[in-house]
């Protein structure tokens, strides 16, 4: 799955996924368009197109963080998270076009074919900077600077942040960087959309909220800040409810923990323990039973919620696969993760709380044949 | 292996639901499938909703017009450059004269091809922008012209209407009255810093008891225009206290722009 860098390594659902998205956006543009010129026919199309364009990105954002939240809540959600960055690279395309707009028709090749495109889009920074006596660039952040003050503050700098912040994870949503930053720098990169969130919010709420005070408008931005914040909180409360300790069980021996029954993991499935403070996923199959930690490799996706499939451990999220006893991605692959050492005594799983560095061949336990039947 | 629905006819027990698992390079299961068939066209009544509703909570609609045209009038320079032109007609009461703003194209002031004849009678060739009794006219050049028979032969004198304190927004006198719709307000105050800022004549905009909008021309204690000075107060809501003179239907307000006051 990882090996070979392509550009975008397509498939049936990533293309069915992106045609979904462009035809909701085009939608979306289309009848924007159309509906502000039912209201008057005489209106300036130029900042018609960058409301357009700016309230895409902005609606397409909340469309994305809502996704994260909402798999936690219920897995039938995760087809949505399968091709989330193609979504995220689209919404800064989105918000691009409305800060700097778009122009199909100047392209070197393309003006010299014999019929002319007639897509062309002019952005904030041109139309409301651009034909005066500074430069458009230098207008942008000398035009205001009242920084000290709510109510003058120049919220197109606002909108510079959370677009510089798109930029950078637009130009690192390849698998290419996900490997050579490591997991960890790039999840945490790519957990500045929230930065970049509430600085558009800002954007708008003192930019179009501001200047038009238009009661429905404030409505919807208030109701989609609250959606975002409320899912996220129920869905970490959720995530929190599953770090409990593990309950009626003995106390650690020998470093191994008791984390439950083998009665309690589902054939071919999980069950995610934290063990020493760390998530670890304690898949049942075959009759043997294998511990690896439950953050994938490739975006730390729960391994736990995954499932055996083809002799491997399976992720929910993208369907990176590692093998139960040595935590490495079947060959050529090389993603691997840590293992745990496993005992059953009788129907009891025991997991070492002290991890093997990843890629550790590390035996399976065996279920005793006498319960495998009923386990 | 996840099952292929459309092999499968067989209803699927709870158990075996739960025991599905997507992944994007396999065949959906059946429950996620059945899922998306119903998610899907709900996601897109939300975008055809939001398609027609969001465009419709926005303010940026005004009655403002473009017409091209070609104006002959009297040019004043003062407090900013404007063309009176003759009301055509009988006129019983009233101004003898329509004064029409003067800028140049893109956000800059009339070039000096015509300022060059301030004081004379000119004709010119421009696009029209009006909102209510407001209209600037963009133009690139203007051509001398003897006075047309039966013109006044010049502008009624102003008439002081004594000192007002006035509650206001100062706008470009281009983009607002329909260059850009809405061409006020703090999403707007950019591009009309850089209107003013490069000669578009600073209007501003009060209102009478009624909430009938009320235009001012500005102009500092000597008349003069005050476009550099007012720059960091554009789009802000603000208070003017300055002697009201009256030329036709066209308000000057005379004050130093330092004593203008956020509100």
């Amino acid at each position: 799955m990882s090996v070979a860098y392509k550009s975008i390594q397509w498939n049936r659902t990533k293309i069915i996924y992106d045609l979904l998205l462009l035809a909701a956006i085009a939608i979306y543009l289309f009848l924007f368009t159309w509906s502000a010129q039912q209201i008057s026919p005489d209106l300036e199309m130029l900042g018609i197109q960058i409301r357009a364009f700016g309230s895409a990105a902005f609606i397409l954002l909340h469309v994305i963080l809502s996704i994260g939240p909402l798999c936690r809540l219920n897995r039938k959600f995760l087809p949505l998270l399968y091709n989330r960055r193609h979504m995220g690279v689209t919404m800064f395309f989105l918000g691009l076009i409305h800060a700097i707009g778009f122009n199909l028709s100047s392209l070197p090749l393309l003006d010299k074919l014999p019929f002319k495109i007639p897509f062309k889009v002019t952005g904030a920074l041109y139309w409301y900077h651009d034909f005066g006596d500074l430069d458009p660039i230098v207008s942008q952040f000398a035009g205001n600077t009242h920084y000290g003050s709510l109510v003058r503050f120049p919220f197109e700098t606002l909108g510079v942040i959370g677009l510089a912040i798109l930029f950078l994870m637009a130009i690192t949503s390849h698998d290419f960087w996900l490997a050579n930053l490591t997991a960890p720098i790039w999840k945490g990169l790519h957990m500045m959309v929230y930065v970049a969130y509430a600085a558009l919010v800002g954007h708008v709420a003192l930019g179009a909220i501001q200047t038009n005070r238009h009661p429905l408008l404030t409505v919807v931005v208030g109701l989609g800040l609250i959606w975002i914040t409320v899912i996220h909180l129920i869905a970490a409360l959720k995530e929190r409810r599953g770090d409990q300790p593990i309950r009626n069980t003995a106390p650690a021996t020998d470093n191994f923990v008791e984390i439950g029954s083998i009665y309690d993991i589902p054939n071919t499935r999980a069950k995610i323990v934290s063990v020493a403070g760390e998530r670890v996923a304690v898949f049942k199959y075959d009759g043997k039973v294998s511990a690896i930690s439950n953050v994938c490799q490739h975006q730390n996706g729960p391994l736990g919620e995954g499932k055996f499939i083809d002799g491997c451990i399976t992720c929910p999220w993208h369907g990176y696969q590692y093998l139960p006893e040595t935590g490495a991605s079947p060959p050529p692959f090389v993603e691997s993760v840590p293992t745990f050492n496993v005992q059953v005594r009788g129907d009891r799983i025991f997991v070492s709380t002290i991890p093997n560095p990843p890629g550790t061949q590390t035996p399976a336990a065996h279920i005793p044949p006498e319960l495998e039947g009923q386990a | 292996m996840t099952s292929d629905p459309m092999n499968n006819p067989n209803p699927q027990s709870p158990k075996q639901q739960e025991d599905e698992f997507f992944s994007g390079y396999s065949r959906w299961p059946k429950s996620i499938k059945s899922f998306f068939f119903k998610f899907i066209p709900l996601l897109f009544v939300g975008v055809v909703l939001f398609g027609v509703i969001v465009p419709r909570v926005h303010d940026q609609f005004n009655a403002g017009k473009f017409s091209r045209g070609e104006f002959q009038g009297l040019l004043v320079g003062e407090p900013v450059p404007h063309l009176l032109v003759p009301r055509k007609g009988k006129i019983e009461s009233g101004s003898q004269f329509s004064r029409y703003l003067l800028s140049g194209f893109s956000k800059s002031a009339p070039p000096a091809k015509v300022t060059d004849h301030i004081g004379k009678w000119v004709q010119l060739k421009g696009t029209a922008v009006h909102r209510n009794n407001l209209t600037v006219v963009a133009t690139g050049g203007a051509e001398p012209i003897d006075a047309p028979a039966g013109a006044p032969s010049a502008p009624e004198p102003g008439i002081p209407l004594g000192k007002f304190s006035l509650n206001g927004e100062i706008l470009d006198g281009k983009c607002y009255p329909g260059v850009m719709k809405p061409g006020q307000g703090k999403t707007h105050r950019a591009c009309a810093i850089r209107c003013i800022s490069g000669g578009v004549p600073a209007v501003f905009r009060s209102h009478n008891e009624q909430g009938d909008p009320l235009y001012f021309l500005l102009a500092d204690n000597e008349g003069k225009a005050v476009n550099k000075q007012v720059l960091d107060l554009v789009a802000d809501p603000i208070q003017i206290e300055g002697e009201v003179t009256q030329y036709g239907d066209l308000f000057v307000i005379k004050a130093d722009p330092s004593s203008y006051q956020r509100v």
